[in-house]
């Protein structure tokens, strides 16, 4: 526990010096450009859409509750950083060396480093982005969804990252993860309902999305959001959580399995 | 065999072997060009294994962009005129167009960075135009996913007929031209400017962003913007103005653009090399 | 027969004055202010085709600046300049097939392959014919004897075998005047020596022009015959290097680490200049007397653990010609 709080604040004062510097900031209002740039190009696809289809909702969602929707996975997605680039640089500087603690504190370590990352990006997109939104499409009909947006946004993210520390634990073994990161990446945007609700899916394929682990990540927070129904909600977290727990212990003891490696190695 | 240049004083014992002053200068260029193609594909099979992983991602990449139009025009099967054959064309030139331009002149990209970094003074001490030299001494790996893809698309959604595959050559072509000049341009920028890097990325992507897209779903402000300022459009409808039935005014449209920028961005790549050889930029060159 | 004539060349940069801040960096964004820094005022000098140059300095002298505006890579702001009688920066291409180049800190080698490619890549870049080509390869290999290092990534081999492969990949298209850039920093003494040899007997069997640039004076004393001295843009020496070596390179340090503590050493010509325990730092005056006999005597005295002997840098000779004061441009012509 000491060595948690110890860590953070490591991570609190590496990230106000951080903040510090200009060049940090231009990349992130660059970062920034590309949400805009994504919304704009969304809101002109299910513009044509729905003006196409004549109808006032597609699957249960109606127009501006999809634009939020995307507005919601958006900001999530663009506020991620790859843990795989910064696995790799550790695992090729042998910098991991020095990380070489108990598999819970390496992990611990990292998820507070990626979480305080992801805090501040994901702010800046909602803002950004809900901006956009009341600008462009007006508030949302029904709030109730969107306070249960910390939780699930909370629990979204923890599970991105235990997935994405699993595929990162590969740089043990392989040389270049940042291919099947990227790939990874590529499934949450498809299957995991960032660029279309899992409602929009085929049936066939809905049935099977529905036991992944990717839908926990931005699909539940946003359809939370903005078509929230109370009898999903428990389901939904409880998946949340379930997952994150089996994710966890995989990563640990991809972890340990990695060390040993190493150390065999000579690092 | 001496040189024809009466300007050049031979010293005694030295001979020079070179074909420079004889006819031929064009046939010599492509050489030159094929050699340097050569070197960075045996430069990339160096890392056989993270060759194949790479354009393998790439390739990846590109099919889950198809199966994401595939879900949504399976629910939705006609976008504004637009079709599933389109959109898959449309990734076919656009992804083409992008991975032509990488893999044959694959520093178009990095140009910002290596006049940043003063590292054109290697290319100014060759004799070869500088600008071909720079675009042609690079080739990215991940970029042959691409053009794989590329072709794959083709092979299972294009038009198979001798029109076709000729309308699809030259698609390809406009895709390609569109991308490199584009690109040079906006990287040309850091002539003038210092490190442009991250804002001429930031364009870059913002075009190839927006040539993924059918350009049917933009209406008013932005499908001016992208016949103009960032001219995805002329790459993006492609597949319904040149693919599908021929639009002559269109067609007129992109190749004019196409040379357009052709021109303009080599002339504003020599403007900004002589400011560079004048050395005026921030801070002292090593 | 001239191979280089420079002539009154002068380059002047501007540069933006850097503040400090945020707040300084935006104002210098919207309102810039820059500072004129004459990198090289006025020299002049001409080469004889064979002729073996160096060209040294201290940092930021501007030999590289000249080499540059020599290769046509920078155009100068004042003066005339013609290498093989062409002008670099107007007749760049054409110059470019008559002049090899090495610099230092850039290579020309691709990273990733092994040199025999960048051979081939070259030879289509020069527009060499097939069979010159290959005769001129072969030569090249045997007399740098990088022969065993030819299908070797260039990320593999050490520093001392890539610059051979360097200095041997510049020479493929036979060219009459070869600039160096500084090519033997970074290089262990031994690997140092070597390349000078070779450089050296290139130049014997072909008659190439040598132009040097280094702020190593172990270069300018084994490898050239001439020597141009620059500090802050301007010519301070022209002349022959045993001139220079005669009135300047007088003194040599030498580093000795004995088994035990000496007692003060008497000797002609030799200045303690540091002393720490077993570790003696000398200087030895070259006009009076010799290394060879300053060592025997010591060794007469004292056991001998480790010894060096270095020259002294480039910036204390450049001090000591303006104590002696040649400052003034010396038009020697060698």
């Amino acid at each position: 526990m000491i060595a948690l709080t110890k860590t953070l604040k490591y991570v609190c004062i590496g990230r106000i010096t951080l903040r510090n510097q200009l060049a940090y900031v231009v990349d992130f209002l660059v970062r920034s450009l590309f949400l805009l740039l994504i919304l704009y190009i969304f809101l002109q696809l299910w513009q044509t859409t729905f003006a196409g289809e004549g109808a006032a909702s597609i699957a249960g969602y109606s127009f501006r509750q999809l634009m939020w929707y995307l507005i919601v996975t958006e900001s999530m997605t663009l506020a991620c950083p790859s843990l795989c680039t910064r696995l790799e640089e550790e695992v090729k500087s042998g910098d991991v060396a020095f990380k070489l603690v108990r598999p819970v504190n390496f992990i611990a370590f990292h998820y507070v480093e990626y979480m305080s990352e992801v805090a501040v990006r994901f702010c800046v997109n909602v803002i950004l982005g809900g901006m956009l939104g009341l600008l462009v499409l007006g508030p949302p009909d029904d709030m109730t969804g969107f306070l249960w947006l910390p939780l699930t946004a909370l629990g979204g993210f923890t599970l991105n990252f235990m997935l994405n520390m699993v595929v990162a634990l590969s740089a043990f073994w392989v040389e270049e993860t940042r291919g099947l990161e990227f790939v990874y990446n590529k499934f949450l945007f498809t299957v995991g309902g960032m660029l279309m609700p899992i409602e929009l899916f085929p049936e066939s394929l809905q049935r099977i999305v529905r036991w992944l682990p990717l839908q926990g990540i931005v699909y539940t927070p946003a359809k939370t959001a903005v078509a929230f129904e109370a009898v999903r909600l428990a389901g939904m977290l409880m998946a949340q959580a379930g997952w994150i727990v089996i994710f966890a212990c995989v990563a640990l003891l991809v972890y340990r399995r990695g060390v040993k490696k190493l150390n065999v190695n000579g690092g | 065999m001496l040189m024809e240049d009466k300007s050049l004083q031979s010293a005694p014992n030295v001979t020079v072997i070179s074909e420079y002053a004889m006819p031929g200068k064009y046939k010599r260029l492509l050489l030159f060009v094929f050699a340097c193609w050569k070197a960075n594909l045996l430069g990339a099979m160096e890392f056989r294994l993270s060759f194949v992983l790479t354009a393998g991602m790439m390739l990846i990449n590109n099919v889950v962009w198809i199966v994401f139009w595939g879900l949504y025009f399976r629910r939705f099967p006609v976008v504004n005129g637009w079709e599933l054959t389109d959109v898959m064309m449309l990734w076919a030139v656009s992804a083409g167009g992008f991975g032509l331009m990488a893999t044959l002149f694959g520093n178009s990209m990095r140009v910002a960075s290596l006049i940043a970094g003063g590292q054109l003074d290697v290319y100014l001490a060759q004799p070869k135009p500088v600008l071909l030299h720079v675009l042609i001494s690079r080739m990215s790996v991940s970029a042959i996913g691409d053009v794989a893809f590329a072709l794959l698309v083709y092979v299972f959604f294009g038009n198979h007929s001798l029109s076709g595959l000729l309308k699809f050559g030259l698609a390809l072509v406009i895709a390609a031209l569109l991308f490199i000049f584009f690109t040079l341009i906006v990287n040309c920028l850091a002539f003038w400017l210092g490190n442009t890097e991250g804002l001429s990325f930031q364009l870059f992507n913002a075009l190839l962003t927006f040539t993924t897209y059918p350009t049917g779903i933009f209406r008013g402000l932005g499908k001016l913007i992208l016949y103009t300022v960032v001219p995805a459009g002329f790459i993006s409808y492609l597949p319904i103005g040149l693919l599908r039935h021929l639009e002559p005014v269109f067609l007129l449209g992109a190749v004019g653009v196409t040379a357009l920028l052709t021109a303009g961005g080599i002339a504003l790549f020599y403007t900004g090399l002589r400011r560079y050889a004048s050395g005026n930029r921030m801070g002292l060159r090593s | 027969m001239e191979s280089i004539r420079v002539t009154e060349l002068g380059k002047t940069f501007r540069l933006k004055r850097k503040r400090e801040g945020l707040a300084g960096s935006v104002r210098s964004l919207l309102r810039p202010d820059y500072v004129e820094k004459a990198a090289v005022e006025g020299v002049t000098f001409t080469v004889r085709q064979g002729e073996k140059l160096a060209f040294v300095g201290p940092n930021g002298a501007g030999k590289s600046t000249t080499i540059k505006m020599l290769t046509g890579i920078l155009h100068p702001t004042s003066g005339h300049a013609e290498v093989l009688g062409l002008n670099p920066w107007k007749e760049r291409m054409k110059l470019a097939h008559c002049i090899g180049s090495v610099f230092g800190q850039k290579s020309q080698l691709w990273y990733h392959l092994p040199p025999s490619d960048t051979f081939e890549l070259m030879s289509r870049i020069y527009e060499l014919r097939r069979s010159d080509y290959v005769q001129r390869r072969d030569e090249l290999i045997e007399r740098f004897d990088i022969g065993p290092h030819l299908h070797t990534a260039v990320r593999k081999l050490s520093l001392g075998e890539r610059m051979r492969c360097e200095i041997a990949a510049s020479l493929l298209h036979r060219p009459q005047v070869i600039f160096l850039d500084e090519p033997t920093i970074g290089l262990d003494v031994v690997v140092k020596q070597r390349i000078r040899e070779l450089v050296n007997e290139l130049n014997r069997e072909e008659g190439t022009t040598l132009f040097l640039t280094s702020h190593d004076a172990g270069d300018v004393e084994r490898l050239c015959d001439r020597a141009i001295v620059i500090n802050g843009g301007r010519m301070i020496f022209d002349d022959r290097v045993e001139l220079m070596k005669r009135r300047f390179l007088t003194h040599k340090t030498v580093q000795l680490v004995l088994h035990e503590e000496p007692g003060s050493l008497q000797m002609p010509g030799v200045q303690e200049q540091a002393r720490d325990g077993v570790k003696l730092t000398l200087s030895v005056d070259m006009g009076v007397t010799s290394i060879e006999a300053v060592l025997s005597q010591i060794m007469a005295a004292y056991l001998l653990v480790d010894v060096t002997v270095e020259d002294p840098p480039m910036e204390e000779i450049i001090t000591q010609m303006y104590r002696t004061g040649v400052h003034e441009q010396e038009e020697g012509v060698g």
